[in-house]
């Protein structure tokens, strides 16, 4: 009951930043741009939105300046894969470890190692908060609820919205797309922003309302989980929900299992969240279910005009 | 055959070096001392790096000289290599490491530069020129159960560590004793995270144990995470590294310190008198020689728990308590030391088994 209880209640803190995050990948790679740079731009959001508590004292302009931080860093990355035609791969990893000195450099200049900040207050969704076993899952700071909201809305987005649907026939068939009069590149960079700036977001949900505090690479490799959460998502946004909510499941029953007692062996359990990753990976190759749900034009450069 | 008869004469050199080494007068400097530092982190760290960072600038006060330093090298020889031999040019003879990761890049190193002292703190290799250093963390860690058992109210532990090995089990069996010695009936239970910097995992270990009815909890991991847990549910702690008091004042019991610079100045002071003989083995310190101690004691400790905890370490600090002395057993009632007897170091590096009170996963 306890362990019940308690495991339910620590879901979101890890379950959040799988969700933002893939979202974001997601929102990018519909664009037909491969987004890898994920744990580049959370460590951006997390540093940033540590920064910005620490100066202005506001848990929500933090949140807001990481998210526009990653934006603005994502631009470089946009610069890189759009104007320039770099290798996508290759830039997105030299996305990540260019942030990865970068934030260990700003959070180290500027003195916010280490330094504790207060959160926001859990808020009690009455009456569901006093259900037992599950109650505990309903007492989270309000970002936690925001999540679906921001999900609905990005779906809609997506599917119902002129400019939703215009960003993916970019990234089902740019040239198509570039005929019919729809500007390729600069809908593959609001795509690149937005999505960046939910990563950003997950980033500093991380470090300004879980751990409430900033070290260097503290995100520790879950920018890459919502990298593999994208693909065996297929790139659906609600499977990619309920993918983080598993993994976030999985990561905060260790602990509790721990804590109980219950004997497991211990780098079994370490093991246990990367093993169902691929686990589930193989499962969704051999299903095959919605294998065209790729990008069509996923990681290949537009060049107007140019036959393919 | 060729194979054979290779090894059979590189057997036979390692031989005559042991020899020529054992008969060979011990490390003297050429010229003047001349000391530099290579951090793992910033100095800011918060942890580990910043102990050392205070250690310094206490060290250049108490030997009256400049100790230069570089901080964030990581634990790859491209890196390290450049900035030790930096130092070697500009005149630097004394090069102090700290990181497990510097080890074997310091190893190779000292064997191109014989003329040159090396230390390493948390390493694992040694040579003529070359000496590892670590703390008895075990010491500091059984001082501060002592401290957790007595700001308990439930007797009921949580400890957050990193990764099941020797370097980490040997706290959690001394932080038990240490608290068994103030509360015989007191548990502690382990929640490993697998990592040693990853304040998301530290804080759900830290809530879980919380919930599962934890109102102490200690930790070895590099963050302060699970201090600034405790304090947000009304619990207490005990902090590792440094005096984590600073992050939560109103939890942290005790803390578990650093103290290079007691055993780094006799160090240096040796290598600057000459004739230098590292230990064999590296050095492992007791709080005798320095490296750890405690930084004590903070809420929910009255005088009188404060006096026996005060007590235990002078005892430490004197060399008259050993925390692995015999007779022990382990919960499988397996015996690990005799009456009269001692736990080996090389079977401390090792252990893989827990003390009675003791709740863990292995």
């Amino acid at each position: 009951m306890d362990l019940i209880s308690s495991w339910l209640g620590n879901t979101p803190e890890f379950a959040v930043p799988f969700a933002l995050a893939a979202l974001g990948l997601i929102i990018t790679e519909k664009s037909g741009v491969l987004a890898l740079g994920a744990e580049g731009l959370m460590l951006v959001g997390a540093v940033c939105g540590i920064g910005a508590y620490l100066t202005f004292e506001q848990t929500a302009v933090a949140l807001v300046m990481a998210m526009v931080a990653a934006g603005v860093v994502s631009l470089l990355f946009a610069l890189m894969v759009l104007v320039m035609r770099i290798n996508q791969v290759i830039s997105g990893l030299v996305l990540v470890f260019f942030c990865q000195g970068l934030t260990t450099l700003t959070g180290t200049l500027m003195g916010w190692t280490n330094q504790p900040v207060p959160g926001l207050e859990a808020i009690a969704l009455w009456p569901l908060s006093e259900l037992p076993y599950v109650g505990r899952f309903f007492i989270q700071n309000v970002v936690v609820y925001l999540v679906p909201v921001i999900f609905l809305i990005s779906v809609w987005a997506l599917n119902r919205t002129t400019s939703g649907l215009r960003m993916r026939a970019v990234g089902e068939n740019p040239q198509a797309a570039d005929a019919a009069g729809i500007p390729v590149l600069g809908y593959r960079l609001a795509a690149i922003v937005i999505g960046s700036a939910l990563i950003g977001l997950a980033g500093a949900f991380i470090a300004v309302l879980s751990t409430k505090l900033w070290i260097s690479n503290m995100t520790a490799g879950r920018g890459w989980i919502a990298v593999a959460l994208v693909i065996f998502a297929r790139w659906s946004p609600w499977k990619a929900l309920a993918g983080a909510i598993l993994f976030g499941c999985i990561e905060a029953l260790i602990p509790q299992l721990a804590a109980s007692g219950i004997k497991l062996p211990q780098y079994f359990v370490f093991m246990a969240p990367y093993a169902i990753t691929l686990g589930v990976m193989i499962w969704v190759a051999i299903s095959k279910r919605d294998s065209s749900s790729q990008p069509g034009a996923l990681g290949t450069p537009f060049i107007r005009e140019e036959r393919t | 055959m060729k194979k054979l008869i290779l090894s059979a004469c590189f057997a036979l050199a390692g031989l005559v070096g042991l020899t020529t080494t054992a008969h060979a007068e011990g490390f003297t400097l050429k010229g003047e001392p001349k000391i530099a530092m290579l951090y793992i982190s910033p100095t800011n760290d918060g942890g580990w790096t910043q102990a050392f960072e205070e250690a310094r600038q206490r060290l250049e006060k108490e030997l009256d000289m400049k100790i230069q330093y570089v901080e964030s090298v990581p634990e790859s020889a491209s890196a390290i290599r450049p900035a030790v031999e930096r130092f070697i040019k500009r005149g630097t003879n004394i090069i102090i490491g700290t990181a497990f990761g510097y080890s074997d890049t310091f190893k190779s190193l000292s064997e191109d530069y014989p003329d040159v002292a090396f230390l390493n703190g948390s390493g694992t290799t040694n040579g003529p020129n070359l000496l590892s250093y670590y703390g008895r963390t075990y010491e500091s860690q059984y001082l501060c159960g002592m401290a957790a058992g007595a700001a308990s109210e439930t007797g009921k532990l949580g400890f957050v560590a990193a990764n099941p090995f020797g370097q980490v089990n040997w706290t959690i069996n001394a932080y038990a004793m240490g608290a068994r010695e103030m509360n015989p009936d007191a548990t502690v239970t382990v929640v490993y995270t697998g990592a040693w910097n990853d304040p998301t995992k530290e804080r759900s270990a830290t809530k879980a144990l919380i919930d599962q009815g934890a109102d102490v909890i200690g930790q070895h991991v590099d963050t302060p995470t699970p201090q600034l847990v405790a304090q947000e549910n009304g619990v207490y702690g005990t902090g590792h590294h440094r005096d984590f008091r600073e992050f939560a004042p109103k939890a942290t019991v005790c803390s578990s310190v650093w103290v290079w610079d007691r055993f780094l100045k006799n160090e240096l002071e040796k290598i600057i008198a000459g004739n230098w003989v590292p230990e064999p083995h590296g050095a492992l310190l007791s709080m005798e020689q320095g490296g750890t101690d405690i930084a004590c004691c903070g809420p929910n400790i009255d005088k009188e728990e404060e006096a026996k905890i005060m007590a235990a370490r002078d005892k430490l600090l004197k060399g008259e308590l050993k925390v692995y002395a015999g007779p022990l057993k382990d919960q499988n009632g397996n015996v690990h030391a005799e009456a009269g007897e001692v736990v080996s170091d090389g079977d401390l590096w090792q252990m893989d088994w827990f003390v009675d009170g003791v709740i863990t996963q292995q």
